[in-house]
């Protein structure tokens, strides 16, 4: 693996932090970046979920699959990923084949063209079925090793590599002085690995109760924060 | 293949005369109005046989009826639980006069094959709830069967017309009138502040004579309390009340039966457990009744109570209307009633027997509520009693109408607007917010903006609306309905039977063999499918109390003004002439006059603590909770733009606490030209105040449920619906994002305005204020009137911070804290 690329300094609003002597940074974007390997990760992308609702008469306003893919852009922009792995749930649903949503992913996808797209496949991948050849997306089931990591979607554990998941959404309640209360999307390290929070703009969020030995970083916008453990 | 019947006067009044029964004059006004056509609204109370007043009035105004299988007469009820004893009473009356004749009773309750019986042959007699109305509209041949409803008759008026389930109906009426313009409609209501409005709005759009009917001037009321012994130990808020239980027992001892009213299901629960503790003898003759409690076993409760017997039943307001239970001698009302129409009501229950008087006992619940018993008793005599008020074009209510006619006959969209603006609440809708409506529900949005993919409703080549999907017509028959509760799910025994439906939320937060109480049992969740949360009797000694909500009814301005005035004639009168309420909290009183002052209506009292959770900031406002929320938000937000702050906010009936981390200078700012309390640009700011809390994100709940947006599924149909899983929360981020003019949202603003600060009222009070002399004082420590606001859990926030400057302050806390343990 070649170190040359790390940068200089950490992105800005960043949690750092290594596994395996691998630097990897928690991104306020909702993403996680490995730079040693230019590698993206993503999780509950749910591309084509509004589009489902309102296929079912239920009105979403359309707009939330354009900022979730406005922001996988600008992330590329900023980090030149080469690869980008989605932790399951590219998709939404089945319905998601006969929507405008598909087209704009496909559309995004061909902006993207030097990127290399693993998906490793989700419970909503599942029943959606695997993007068109078109949108040029490795598809894998989990677990999908990576070096010291395993990129999954369900958390789970594996007996030598470092877990990456999604699928719960993560979220956590804060509460400071003066009875301040705020619920926040989170990373979370459940002691086997770390879970990504949801990435796609019409995506609802998971209450956690945290157990001893595990952490969470709470995000907001700018920046990503490390939780003292009790 | 029947006879034709005619119920007439005089055969009427043959039939009571073999009851020996004597016809009230009250009672020949209604039926001579409506054999004229006429409509209107009689004021009666529970028991006054305001029933036979309508329904025989109903029967006679039909005249000769020839076809006796189609439905004639709607008698709409707001309770289920009322429906059934509604049918049961006018199916005696029915049986005597016109034998031939069906009665019908159709309610969510109701089973699959009696709801396909009704349909097949229909009741001329109807008994129904709004819902099941709206759903009756729903059907496609629903214009048809409609149109020979003659008379439609509302129990309870009084319980509709303040929300949305009356502007339901309100729009139902709208429809059966155009289909029949000779429609009677008559509306029964208890008492209200004003009666006239009551009556305009349910005969708004109506035609023949409007009439007014007064029944039997109301029994002699008692109204009392139970003082308890050792004030000074006495909890101050928070608690229940428990050490009242011994007293309690004692009263309900005393009397032959008893009701026992409590203000929450979970405080009901708690209070039948605290009674068969106390009186283990009595399992088996005292009950617990709430609208959680499955079908059957409220029935054998109300059948229990007719018959008397059981000794009590604690109950919530499931049990306020209608019903009568003769044997009912005594009625006990736990914690504050927070209204006079209320207390009136439950306080009606009692003493059906002739020649006996009503009488409610209030048992408070903490020693500020030992002043609104006392306030409660001071507005009865002057008749100080609340109005209620429609809501106004409440376009969520629109929106499910839209879709309720398109699944059922369609419309077309010029008559549908005419019907529309028939509706009271609707009366001033302009086309504009009318083809909104209809946009939305066609394509999402305004044309530029139509959602892709999206067609809920859709024209047909004859230019009528129609719902294409018969997924969508399935879901929004399910789901059609304005009373907002939690999703609910269903309580069952792991080996089999259901005890009855709880919130999914409380459900949610519990963990596979946690207990709770429910249904008068310590229930241990095993496990949850389905939405079912399978239970089994939990071990002995465990259990949590269910946290329902529905606990926060706000104080009336009535009731409020009527405290303040009790407060100062503790100041003004020599302690002989205290009310016994008055004279009990003398203790409490004599601390917070040491400590800091007492209000009154002359003056505003306005306190700063500091302890380490930060600065505290009482204002005494008497408003209500609405109010006082309202007037929280203003001054935290008006304080939060000078200088970037949090604020949390705790409420109840008496005042408000503001709650900061770091310190800031009110008294400066109370004191400032165009201070925080100011009342010039009120809307403006209370508008701003909108957008950095969570209020309107809350009311938004209710308007995405209506409006059909979440679908709440229902027990045992939950996979299909799994994929249209999304929180009411989450549809409002999307719309504030991606549609900010959706008039939904700008409902949910109006809505949070209007009805939880209550704008219109707000105003008022800030004029009010201006006039009250203000003191500010800094006590040594949380005074009586303050400790219930520190202690009180649920909060509002209003901030203006970056949330990462929120995020690193609660960060940095957690590390001292962390440092030290």
């Amino acid at each position: 693996m070649s170190v040359d690329i790390l940068p200089v300094t950490p992105p800005t609003g960043a949690v750092s932090f290594k596994v395996q002597g691998e630097q990897l940074y928690l991104l306020p974007q909702k993403a996680l970046w490995w730079p040693a390997e230019k590698t993206l990760f993503v999780a509950d992308v749910h591309i084509g979920k509004a589009a489902g609702f309102r296929a079912l008469g239920v009105p979403v306003p359309s707009g939330t699959t354009a900022n979730t893919l406005q922001r996988l852009s600008d992330l590329t922009a900023q980090y030149q990923p080469a690869h980008l792995v989605v932790l399951g749930d590219l998709l939404h649903s089945a319905k998601v084949h006969e929507t405008e949503s598909l087209d704009s992913f496909l559309q995004w996808r061909v902006s993207q063209s030097d990127l290399q797209i693993t998906l490793v496949r989700g419970n909503h991948d599942d029943k959606a079925g695997d993007p068109p050849a078109a949108a040029n997306v490795r598809c894998v089931d989990e677990p999908f090793l990576m070096g010291p990591f395993a990129a999954l979607h369900h958390p789970g554990e594996h007996p030598q590599a470092y877990c990456l998941a999604g699928h719960i959404h993560p979220c956590v309640k804060l509460n400071g002085k003066g009875r301040d209360a705020l619920r926040l999307p989170c990373f979370y390290d459940n002691g086997k690995g770390m879970v990504l929070p949801a990435f796609g703009a019409f995506t609802g969020m998971h209450a956690l109760t945290i157990a001893s030995g595990e952490k969470v970083f709470p995000v907001t916008p700018q920046a990503v924060f490390s939780l003292p453990i009790f | 293949m029947s006879a034709t019947v005619d119920v007439t006067e005089a055969s009427t009044l043959a039939w009571f005369e073999t009851l020996g029964w004597k016809a009230f004059d009250f009672q020949r006004e209604v039926w001579r109005a409506m054999r004229a056509g006429g409509s209107g609204l009689l004021h009666a109370t529970t028991g006054s046989g305001k029933t036979y007043a309508v329904a025989l009035g109903a029967l006679q105004a039909l005249g000769p009826v020839s076809r006796t299988r189609e439905t004639r007469i709607l008698w709409i009820t707001p309770m289920r639980a009322l429906a059934a004893d509604s049918a049961r009473a006018l199916e005696v009356a029915v049986q005597a006069l016109a034998p031939s004749l069906k009665v019908g009773l159709l309610t969510g309750d109701t089973s699959t094959s009696v709801r396909a019986g009704l349909q097949k042959s229909p009741a001329t007699l109807l008994v129904t709830t709004p819902e099941s109305l709206t759903l009756m509209l729903a059907r496609g041949q629903a214009d048809e069967t409609l149109a020979k409803v003659s008379v439609l008759v509302v129990d309870e008026w009084h319980e509709l017309i303040g929300n949305k389930r009356g502007v339901q109906l309100q729009l139902a009426l709208a429809r059966l009138r155009r289909l029949n313009p000779q429609l009677l409609s008559w509306g029964l209501s208890a008492t209200l502040g004003n009666l006239d409005y009551a009556q305009t709005v349910l005969l708004h759009g109506g035609s023949g004579a409007a009439h007014r009917v007064e029944g039997l001037t109301p029994k002699r009321l008692q109204i009392d309390t139970l003082i308890p012994d050792n004030i000074e130990r006495f909890p101050w808020a928070g608690h229940l009340g428990m050490r009242q239980v011994k007293a309690v027992a004692a009263e309900i001892e005393q009397a032959a039966t008893s009701l026992v009213f409590t203000n929450t299901r979970s405080q009901a629960e708690i209070w039948y457990q605290a009674l068969l503790e106390e009186k283990p003898e009595w399992a088996g003759l005292i009950a617990l009744h709430h609208g959680s409690l499955d079908k059957e076993l409220r029935t054998w409760v109300e059948n229990s109570l007719k018959t008397g017997a059981l000794k009590a039943v604690v109950c919530t307001s499931s049990l306020d209307l209608g019903v009568d239970f003769l044997p009912v001698e005594r009625v006990l009302q736990i914690g504050s009633p927070k209204g006079v129409a209320r207390l009136l009501q439950r306080a009606g229950r009692s003493g059906h027997a002739p020649g006996r008087a009503s009488r409610i006992t209030v048992v408070p619940t903490h020693a500020l509520e030992l002043m609104e018993a006392a306030a409660a008793r001071h507005a009865v005599g002057l008749k100080r009693i609340e109005s209620r008020v429609s809501p106004h074009e409440p376009m969520d209510v629109l929106v499910q109408h839209l879709v309720t006619v398109a699944v059922g006959p369609g419309f077309i969209a010029d008559e549908l607007y005419a019907e529309v603006c028939a509706a009271y609440a609707f009366r001033h809708l302009s086309r504009e917010r009318f083809d909104w409506a209809l946009a939305f529900v066609e394509g999402g949005g305004a044309s530029l903006k139509a959602y892709p993919d999206f067609h809920r409703v859709a024209k047909d080549e004859h230019q009528v609306y129609r719902v294409p999907r018969a997924d969508i017509a399935r879901r929004h028959r399910m789901s059609v309905g304005t009373i907002v509760s939690d999703a609910s799910m269903s309580v069952a025994w792991l080996t089999g039977g259901r005890i009855g439906s709880i919130e999914e939320s409380f459900i949610a937060r519990l963990k596979a063999g946690d207990c709770f109480t429910f249904a008068g049992r310590v229930l241990e969740l095993i496990r949850v499918r389905d939405m079912t949360a399978f239970v089994r009797k939990a071990p002995k000694g465990k259990g949590s109390v269910p946290q329902w909500q529905g606990g926060k009814m706000p104080l009336s301005s009535e009731l409020a003004q009527s405290a303040l005035e009790m407060l100062a004639l503790t100041q003004t009168q020599p302690l002989s002439a205290w009310p016994p309420e008055m004279h009990a909290l003398q203790g409490l009183l004599e601390i917070q006059s040491r400590w800091s002052a007492l209000p009154s209506p002359e003056r505003l009292v306005i306190e700063e603590i500091h302890t380490k959770e930060g600065q505290h900031l009482f204002v005494y406002a008497f408003a209500g909770r609405m109010v006082n929320l309202g007037l929280a938000s203003l001054m935290a937000y008006r304080m939060a733009k000078q200088s970037p702050g949090t604020f949390s906010i705790s409420v109840n009936d008496y005042g408000f606490e503001l709650l900061s981390a770091d310190v800031f200078d009110w008294r400066s700012a109370l004191d400032a030209q165009a201070g925080v309390l100011s009342a010039l640009q009120m809307s403006e700011d209370v508008l701003g105040s909108l957008n950095s809390s969570e209020l309107a994100q809350r009311r938004f709940r209710e308007i995405a449920r209506i409006a059909g947006l979440v679908f709440q599924g229902f027990p045992g149909a939950s996979k299909s619906t799994k994929q249209l899983q999304a929180s009411s929360g989450l549809f409002f981020e999307v719309f504030k994002q991606y549609d900010t003019d959706n008039l939904l949202l700008s409902q949910a603003n109006t809505e949070a305005m209007e009805q939880e600060l209550e704008m219109h009222r707000l105003a008022q009070c800030l004029q009010a204020l201006q006039l009250r002399q203000r003191v500010y004082l800094t006590p040594p420590k949380p005074t009586p009137f303050a400790f219930p606001l520190m202690i009180e859990r649920l909060r509002e926030r209003i901030s203006t911070e970056k949330l990462s400057d929120r995020v690193q302050r609660m960060v940095a806390d957690l590390e001292k804290a962390a440092r030290v343990s």
